[in-house]
């Protein structure tokens, strides 16, 4: 993976997690904030001093869940229309 | 947690978070953001961490300290905005507008980043308060302050007029720029777009285009005038799509066209030398089809086109019609009127896209004009009886077909069908009796045209005659077939039987035949007769024709074309050298009018004349002698001298045949009352009169006061009664 579709959340006690920039956009408050030409935006790292890393995984955990069940029920419902599996741009 | 068989809901809770005890702790919160609001505004936010700020914004919702970040927001941001509007007021001339621009879009983005950190504020704190959202906020804090200000309003707007004028006026202008201003406008609001910029942009418009239009007028003739309303008109359609709101096209367009065109309608179509007559006289179809497509943009338009066009093809529609010039030759007359039309046509497609409504114009007007002339119908009838003769000698079937369905348009326009009929009828009899047809499918195709156009009782009687010719045809072979032994030697006879109700009504004249002719005829009339019980034959010597082969003194041969009553006259001249008038009026009994004609037309006549006249005058006297012309000579050897041309009829004809008209209408008339009285049983006067004149239209236009006579007529015979109460009530008695 490059390092361009790639951001670091960091937590309270200083965990990292390197998640897809796509899974991490599925949140709109921090694609405001990869987006807005503040601090993150330049070195793409998030700070969460408040959030724990364990809620903090949940958090990323639950972002790629999203993007992957919001794509698959793009999946199923494709199937189910003409009877193939059609590749879906995630959204 | 012992559960198992006890349910429990399933609650999340709210995550807690610490709270707060610092009283302070709200102010330091603020000036955290105040201090990073000034930072995103002085182009610094790359060294502000989103986080942090969102966190606090989030914080002071939280604790219930919405209403003093929202406060707080208003003045910074009011703060911010008036610093902006002094710099842009300090700017000169040219980069106002610049920087009006450069510090909108700062202001944007700006605006754009602290939503996005008060994102939580504005999504829970400003509902349930029912405040401003913080993007319409910001936008209208720039108005009140920047767009709005004293200093900056007026200036913004004299500044957008003058660039406009600019554009007008053919410079060029920065379009880009002006594009992102009005969009400023536009993005305010639409009352802002409208109340500050459309509507004194419309009232400066009209003002200018009201000036252009003086001046255009003054210095332009028409085609020039709606060139220039045209290019104006496009110009302006060109500026909404480039720098201006797509719903101010229509508004603009209204101005151009009210100040440009609508207040100057009568004035450009009635400018003299240049206005709409002159156009229609010249062809000038690309001119006649702009102003079409001007004049149509505004109310009362077209109908003021229309109405002068009509206007001026009734004035020269009537004075075509009732020139004593044109008069004179009735194919001129004819081909003068399908010209017009033709010429009509071609504008309306050409220039005016087909209307409808001017095509219908055009119609009501040709039928006005054409019925003003009460020899119109006669004279259509000579046109198309010159056609036939010879008119459409080597023309092509498509284009025969063209000339009689044109024909057939102006007689369409005629409202007196009848007196057509009466002269078409007259005009084929001559026509077949003569064999001068030029093509007997020509012929047909016409009947067949009027039979659809007028049904078939117009025509039953004229395809009669046709009829009548191929029955004469026949009748001869069957004659020629019993006696054609014996015949051989003499001269040879060719009758044409026509079935009286079919053919003109002539009256039956004298006329002493030559004995070699008599005996012939006789034969054939006991032949017809044994074949036709219950029929009288009446010979129509007035109408016939006769090739005699002469021989003269000179010894020169001749085949000479004659007409029966010329034949009797010459075939006196076998038995006699000399004769006089009253001679041969005796010896013929043909009457006097009609002889004295006949004998001007042997004896006048340069080239034809093969009798002399004593003395050479040119009137006949009782007592002039006529003789053989000796000396007679012709380039020919076939001489035509006969004189059965229909021509234009003499005024006593003209009575004559009118008179028979009137005649004939009487019981038409009739027959449509007793017609619509035996359907309705009771009718009031106007009513019937009304049901007539309908009925008859197709033919003639009925004449009330005819109508009423013929009521009264039917009243004497006892078809109909009139209402004892009501004396305008008319009954009908079966």
């Amino acid at each position: 993976m490059k390092k361009e579709d790639t951001v670091m959340l960091i937590s309270a006690e200083g965990f990292e997690f390197v998640i897809d920039r796509k899974a991490a956009m599925v949140s709109q408050t921090i694609r405001n904030m990869l987006t807005g030409g503040f601090l993150e935006t330049e070195h793409g790292k998030v700070n969460f001093p408040e959030i724990s890393t364990t809620i903090l995984e949940k958090i990323c955990q639950y972002f790629h869940w999203s993007l992957q069940y919001a794509s698959l029920w793009m999946y199923v419902m494709m199937q189910g229309m003409w009877g193939a599996w059609y590749p879906v741009a995630l959204i | 947690m012992s559960s198992g068989q006890k349910k429990r809901n399933f609650q999340i809770e709210a995550f807690k978070h610490k709270v707060v005890v610092d009283p302070k702790y709200a102010e330091k919160t603020w000036k955290v953001l105040e201090h990073a609001i000034h930072e995103i505004y002085n182009h610094n936010a790359s060294g502000l961490s989103f986080e942090e700020l969102y966190r606090n914004a989030y914080n002071m919702v939280l604790h219930k300290y919405g209403e003093k970040l929202y406060s707080g927001l208003v003045s910074t941001m009011t703060f911010h905005l008036q610093t902006m509007s002094k710099s842009i007021e300090a700017a000169h001339g040219g980069s106002f507008l610049e920087e009006l621009n450069s510090k909108w879009s700062d202001h944007n983005k700006a605006l754009q980043m602290i939503r996005d950190i008060l994102m939580y504020m504005d999504r829970t704190f400003i509902p349930s308060t029912h405040k401003t959202p913080v993007h319409e906020l910001g936008l209208n804090l720039w108005r009140d302050n920047v767009v709005h200000s004293d200093k900056i309003q007026t200036r913004l707007l004299n500044t957008i007029f003058e660039l406009i004028l600019k554009e007008r006026t053919g410079e060029v202008i920065n379009r880009g720029l002006m594009r992102n201003i009005i969009k400023m406008l536009m993005d305010l609001g639409a009352s802002v777009y409208q109340e500050d910029f459309e509507k004194p942009f419309l009232d400066v418009s009209a003002d200018f285009y009201r000036v252009e239009s003086q001046e255009f007028l003054e210095c332009s003739d028409c085609g020039d005038y709606l060139k220039k309303a045209e290019r104006r008109l496009n110009e302006e359609i060109e500026r909404v799509s480039h720098y201006l709101d797509v719903k101010s096209e229509a508004k603009i367009t209204n101005v151009v066209e009210k100040e440009m065109i609508a207040n100057h309608m009568l004035g450009l179509v009635h400018m003299e030398n240049s206005g709409l007559v002159k156009m229609l006289l010249d062809d000038k179809f690309e001119d006649l089809g702009r102003m079409y497509n001007l004049f149509r943009r505004v109310p009362n338009g077209l109908s003021t086109i229309r109405d002068v066009m009509t206007s001026h093809i009734r004035d020269t529609g009537k004075q075509l019609v009732t020139d004593p010039e044109k008069s004179k030759n009735p194919v001129e007359f004819v081909e003068c009127l399908l010209e017009k039309r033709d010429k009509y046509d071609k504008i309306i497609s050409l220039a005016f896209g087909n209307d409808k409504t001017f095509q219908n114009a055009l119609n009501s007007s040709f039928e006005y004009f054409i019925n003003l002339n009460p020899r119109s119908p006669e004279y259509i009838s000579l046109f198309v009886d010159d056609k036939l003769r010879k008119g459409l000698k080597g023309v092509k079937e498509e284009d025969i077909e063209l000339i009689l369905d044109k024909v057939m348009m102006l007689f369409r326009y005629l409202q007196e069908k009848d007196v057509f009929e009466k002269y078409y009828k007259q005009h084929l009899a001559k026509r077949l009796l003569s064999g001068k047809t030029v093509s007997d499918d020509a012929e047909r195709s016409l009947i067949v045209k009027l039979k659809t156009e007028c049904g078939y009782q117009f025509t039953s009687k004229l395809e009669g005659m046709f009829t009548d010719m191929k029955t004469s045809q026949d009748t001869m072979q069957g004659f020629y077939a019993t006696y054609g032994a014996e015949l051989a030697n003499g001269p040879t006879l060719v009758v044409q039987v026509l079935t009286t109700g079919s053919w003109p009504t002539q009256t039956s004249v004298t006329c002493n035949l030559p004995s070699e002719m008599l005996a012939l005829c006789e034969k054939f009339r006991s032949y017809y007769l044994g074949t036709h019980t219950g029929r009288r034959l009446s010979w129509q010597t007035n109408m016939g024709t006769a090739d005699l082969r002469a021989t003269f003194g000179n010894g020169q041969k001749y085949e000479l074309d004659v007409s029966t009553y010329q034949m009797c006259v010459l075939m006196l001249f076998n038995g006699a050298d000399s004769l006089s008038y009253r001679e041969i009026e005796q010896a013929t009994e043909i009457p006097s009018s009609d002889l004295k004609r006949c004998l001007q037309s042997l004896a006048c006549v340069k080239g034809k004349n093969v009798l002399r006249k004593e003395p050479m005058s040119k009137d006949i006297a009782e007592d002039d002698e006529f003789s053989v012309n000796d000396k007679f000579t012709s380039k020919l050897r076939k001489v035509k001298i006969g004189t059965v041309v229909a021509q234009k009829e003499s005024e006593p004809e003209k009575q004559e045949t009118r008179q028979r008209v009137e005649e004939d209408r009487k019981p038409q008339i009739e027959a449509a009352v007793v017609r619509i009285m035996k359907s309705r049983r009771v009718l009031d006067h106007n009513n019937i009169i009304a049901e007539v004149t309908k009925q008859l239209q197709s033919r003639f236009l009925a004449n009330p006061g005819e109508i009423k006579k013929r009521i009264e007529s039917l009243i004497e015979r006892d078809f109909l009664e009139r209402d004892n109460a009501d004396r305008r009530l008319y009954r009908y008695l079966a």
